[in-house]
C-alpha cells in the first residue's frame, strides 16, 4: 500500500538489526575463538577463600520495588506531557491551563511522596 | 496567543470536584498536621462528603451536560438519574467514614491514606453514574477499582487480607481488559464512543457489535459480582478489613449498575433483543448460585459476600426488565437505595461484634446476642429480614418493584425465579435471627456511639423505605426517565 | 507486499515469544520473553502507523513495567531460579476458553474478508473521524488531551487515576512499624 511507512522506520529497523546481530556475533565469537584450558581449580567458584555459603541472589531490599512503581507513574506522566509539549504554542492559554491542573495533580502526588520520606534511601 | 474561554459547567460537576479534591486536600493536610493527631482525618472526610452531598442534593432535577466534544454529545451528564447515584455514593461514603473510625483504630489500621483512597474510589462512583462516554466509564471504573484493590489488602501483613487484594486485583484487572476489549470493539464498529452517538448507529453494527456488548456484559458482570463471574467475592469480602468489604459490597456493586444502566439502557437499547435474555440468565444464574452456595457459609462475611452476589441478581432483573418497562431503571435505582441501608447496617453490626480483626465473624458468635445487646440484635434480625424481603422493610419495597417491573416487561419467569430465590435466602438469613435469640452465648460486642449511630439511621431509612416507599419510589422514577427520555431524543 | 512481510514477521516474533512467556518453567526467564513480546507489539503499532504509541510501549512497557516484573520476581526468595511447570489442573479448561474467544473473534473478522476499497473497515467508512486522527499525530494527540472539545475531562482523570495508584503502592510497599 505505502511503502512511504516502511522507509521511514527502516532507520530504526537498520539499527535495531546492527544491534542485534552485534549482540549475538559478539557472544560467539569469543566462544568459539577464544582459547580454552579448563581445569578443576579454574572451575571452581573461588580459586582462593572460602566455599561460598547459601546462594548469590539475595532477595532485593522493597525499596528498590517502590522506586520502580514510582519510575513508572513519572514515566507515563512525562508520556502524557509530550503530545502536549509538541504544540503547545497552538493550544494557547487554556491548553497550558489544562496542563497545569494536571501537573499540581502529579506534583502533589510527588511532594506527599517525600514528605513520607519514601525517597530516603536508608 | 489568545485565550478561548471554554464552555465548561464547572458547577455542576462541582460534587465530584468536590471529593476529588478533598482526597488531595487529605494529602496536603499530612503536611501541617502533626502525625499524633491521628484523629482528623475520618472528620475531616465527613466533611467533604457531606458538603458534596448537600451541592448535590441542590443539583436535583438539573439536567445537562458539559465537556462536549465538536459535533458530539456530552461527555459527562447530570440528570437525575446520576444525581440520585450520586446521593447513594456519598451516604455509602458518610456511612463507610462513620463506621470506619473505632475499627480502624482498635484493629490498627487507622492511617490517613485510608481514607484517601475512600474519597478516590467515590469520585470514581459517582464519575460511573455521569459518564456519557465509554472512555470516561472506563476510567471511573478504574477509579473506582485501584484504590478498592489497596484498601482490600490494608490489612497487610495478614495473609487473608493480602490474598483478598490479590485475587480482587487480579480478577479485576482481567475483567476491565475484557471490558476495554468491549469498548475498542464498540469503537470499531460505530467510529464513536459517546453514548448517544453509539445509541445512532449500533443498530447497523452488525456482528461486531454484539460481540462488543457481550464483552460489556462481562466486564460489568465482574464488576457488579454475578454469575458466573463472583468467584473472587467471597475470598475478598472475607479477607478485607471488614469496612472495606461494607464499602465495597454496597459501593462497587452500585457504581457497576450505574454505568451499566447508562451504557445498555441509554446507549444499546436496540441490540436489547440480544442482550436482555443474556443479562436475564445471568440473573437467574446469580439468584441461584448466591443464594443456595450462602446457606452453607459458617462465616457472616462470607455469608453476606454470597447475599451481596443474590441481590446483584435481584437487579439484574431490574436491568434486564428495564428495556420493556419504563419502570425498570426506576425499580433498579430504589433497589440499591433500599439495599445500601441494609446492607451497611448489618455490616455495622459485624463490625460491632468484630471485637478483634478477624475474630468474632462465625456465625456462632450470634448466639444469644439478643439477651446480650437487644436493641444491636432487633436491629440485626431487622435487616436480615430486609435481606429476605419480609414487609414492612425497604428490602421487600425494593423487590416489590423489581419483580412488578420484570412482570411488565414480558419477563415473567425472571420475576417467579426471584420470588423462589427469596424464599430460599430466607433459610440463612433467618438463622442469624434464629442464632441470636435461641441460643444462649457469650462474646465481646464494640459499639462505640458512632457505630450506634449509623446502626440507628440505617435502620430506620430502612423501616421508612419499607412503610413509605412511594415518594421515594417517585423518586426514583422522576430519576430514571430523564434516561429513558434521553434514549428517545437521542 | 513488502509491508505483508514485516507484518507477518513481527507477528510472528510477538506470538512466539508471548508463547514462551506463558510456557517457560522460569519465570525470570518468562520475563524476559515478555519484553521481547512487548517489542513485538511496538512494531506493530508502527506498522500501524501510531509512532507515539509505539514510543510510548517502549518507554513505559519496555522500560519500566518490565523492569517492575523483574524486580518483583527478585523481590521474591529463590523464585530466580525456581523451575515451576507452567501448567496446572485447569490448564484445559484454560486453553478451551482460549480457543472458543479465538473462534469467535475470528469469525466476526472474517466477515470483512475480502478486504477490498468498497468494503474498508466500518471505522474508516464514518465520516467524524478526521484523517489526521487517523494518521496520529501527535500534535493531533495533544490538542485532543487537553482541549474541552476533546478528551480533557479523561485525561485530567487520569491524572487523579495516577494519583490514586501511588498513594496506593506506597501503601502496599511501606513497612509497618512491627517491621522497622
Amino acid at each position: 500500500m505505502d511503502n512511504q511507512l516502511l522507509i521511514t522506520y527502516l532507520p530504526i529497523a537498520v539499527l535495531l538489526g546492527i544491534a542485534l546481530f552485534l549482540a549475538v556475533l559478539l557472544p560467539v565469537l569469543s566462544l568459539s575463538l577464544g582459547p580454552k584450558r579448563p581445569t578443576f581449580r579454574k572451575l571452581s567458584p573461588y580459586e582462593s577463600g572460602m566455599t561460598p555459603i547459601g546462594e548469590a541472589q539475595r532477595r532485593l531490599p522493597v525499596k528498590f520495588y517502590r522506586i520502580a512503581v514510582l519510575f513508572i507513574l513519572f514515566d507515563v506522566d512525562i508520556i502524557l506531557l509530550v503530545p502536549w509539549a509538541v504544540s503547545f504554542r497552538r493550544l494557547g492559554l487554556y491548553g497550558l491551563a489544562a496542563m497545569l491542573v494536571f501537573m499540581f495533580i502529579f506534583i502533589l502526588g510527588d511532594a506527599w511522596v517525600w514528605k513520607k520520606g519514601v525517597l530516603e534511601w536508608d | 496567543m489568545e485565550f478561548q474561554v471554554p464552555s465548561l459547567n464547572l458547577l455542576i460537576v462541582l460534587p465530584v470536584l468536590i471529593v476529588t479534591g478533598w482526597g488531595m486536600l487529605l494529602m496536603l493536610a499530612e503536611f501541617f498536621i502533626p502525625e499524633e493527631k491521628k484523629s482528623w482525618a475520618p472528620w475531616l472526610t465527613m466533611l467533604g462528603l457531606v458538603l458534596a452531598l448537600i451541592q448535590t442534593i441542590g443539583l436535583w432535577g438539573y439536567n445537562g451536560g458539559t465537556f462536549t466534544p465538536k459535533g458530539g454529545a456530552p461527555m459527562v451528564v447530570v440528570d437525575n438519574f446520576a444525581t440520585f447515584l450520586n446521593i447513594i455514593f456519598l451516604l455509602t461514603g458518610i456511612l463507610t467514614v462513620l463506621i470506619s473510625i473505632h475499627y480502624l483504630r482498635r484493629t490498627g489500621l487507622d492511617r490517613p491514606e485510608y481514607y484517601m483512597l475512600l474519597l478516590f474510589s467515590v469520585s470514581g462512583m459517582m464519575l460511573m453514574g455521569m459518564a456519557n462516554d465509554l472512555i470516561l466509564v472506563f476510567l471511573a471504573l478504574e477509579l473506582l477499582s485501584i484504590p478498592l484493590y489497596i484498601l482490600s489488602g490494608f490489612a497487610w501483613p495478614r495473609p487473608d487480607s493480602e490474598e483478598s487484594a490479590m485475587k480482587y486485583f487480579l480478577l479485576g484487572a482481567f475483567s476491565s481488559s475484557i471490558f476495554v476489549f468491549g469498548i475498542a470493539l464498540t469503537y470499531g464498529s460505530t467510529g464513536t464512543t459517546s453514548l448517544p452517538l453509539v445509541l445512532e448507529r449500533i443498530s447497523d453494527a452488525g456482528m461486531l457489535g454484539l460481540v462488543a456488548t457481550a464483552m460489556l456484559i462481562v466486564g460489568f458482570a465482574f464488576k457488579v459480582a454475578a454469575a458466573p463471574f463472583h468467584m473472587w467475592t467471597p475470598d475478598v469480602y472475607e479477607g478485607a478489613p471488614t469496612t472495606v468489604t461494607a464499602f465495597m459490597s454496597v459501593g462497587a456493586k452500585v457504581g457497576g449498575f450505574a454505568a451499566m444502566l447508562r451504557v445498555f439502557v441509554a446507549a444499546l437499547p436496540q441490540l436489547g433483543e440480544a442482550w436482555v435474555p443474556a443479562v436475564a440468565g445471568v440473573a437467574t444464574l446469580t439468584l441461584i448460585v448466591g443464594n443456595v452456595v450462602a446457606i452453607v457459609q459458617p462465616n457472616i462475611k462470607r455469608m453476606l459476600a454470597y447475599s451481596s452476589i443474590a441481590h446483584a441478581g435481584y437487579i439484574m432483573i431490574a436491568v434486564a426488565a428495564s428495556v420493556n418497562s419504563p419502570d425498570g431503571v426506576s425499580a433498579a435505582l430504589f433497589y440499591m437505595l433500599a439495599y445500601l441501608f441494609t446492607n451497611l447496617g448489618a455490616f455495622a453490626v459485624v463490625i460491632a461484634l468484630e471485637h478483634k480483626q478477624g475474630e468474632g465473624v462465625m456465625l456462632d458468635d450470634y448466639k444469644g446476642l439478643g439477651k446480650r445487646r437487644p436493641w444491636l440484635a432487633l436491629a440485626m434480625a431487622y435487616f436480615m429480614l430486609s435481606l429476605t424481603g419480609v414487609p414492612p422493610t425497604g428490602g421487600f419495597s425494593g423487590k416489590f418493584y423489581v419483580f412488578r417491573a420484570a412482570i411488565e416487561a414480558d419477563l415473567l419467569w425472571l420475576a417467579i425465579v426471584g420470588v423462589i430465590t427469596s424464599v430460599i435466602s430466607g433459610y440463612y438469613y433467618l438463622r442469624v435471627v434464629y442464632l441470636m435469640y435461641m441460643y444462649d452465648g457469650e462474646g465481646e460486642v464494640v459499639a462505640n456511639r458512632a457505630l450506634v449511630w449509623t446502626v440507628g439511621l440505617t435502620a430506620l431509612a430502612t423501616l421508612v423505605l419499607g412503610l413509605l416507599p412511594g415518594p421515594w419510589f417517585d423518586m426514583a422514577r422522576d430519576a430514571a426517565l430523564q434516561t429513558v427520555q434521553m434514549v428517545a431524543g437521542g | 507486499m513488502v509491508e505483508q512481510i514485516v507484518f507477518i514477521l513481527v507477528s510472528l516474533f510477538t506470538l512466539i515469544t508471548a508463547v514462551v512467556v506463558v510456557t517457560n518453567r522460569n519465570l525470570f526467564h518468562a520475563a524476559l520473553a515478555l519484553m521481547a513480546s512487548f517489542l513485538g507489539v511496538a512494531g506493530l503499532y508502527v506498522l500501524l502507523d501510531a509512532g507515539f504509541l509505539a514510543a510510548a510501549q517502549l518507554l513505559v512497557y519496555i522500560g519500566a513495567i518490565s523492569i517492575l516484573i523483574i524486580f518483583a520476581i527478585m523481590l521474591t526468595r529463590r523464585l530466580m531460579h525456581a523451575l515451576e511447570s507452567p501448567f496446572n489442573s485447569q490448564w484445559g479448561l484454560g486453553a478451551f476458553t482460549a480457543v472458543v474467544a479465538f473462534a469467535v473473534m475470528a469469525g466476526v473478522i472474517a466477515q470483512f474478508w475480502p478486504v477490498t476499497p468498497d468494503s474498508v473497515t466500518p471505522l474508516a467508512s464514518r465520516p467524524e473521524v478526521s484523517a489526521s486522527i487517523l494518521r496520529g499525530s501527535v500534535a493531533e494527540l495533544g490538542r485532543a488531551l487537553v482541549s474541552s472539545d476533546a478528551y480533557v475531562i479523561p485525561f485530567e482523570i487520569a491524572s487523579v487515576l495516577l494519583l490514586a495508584a501511588l498513594i496506593g503502592a506506597i501503601v502496599v510497599a511501606w513497612p509497618k512499624a512491627e517491621d522497622e
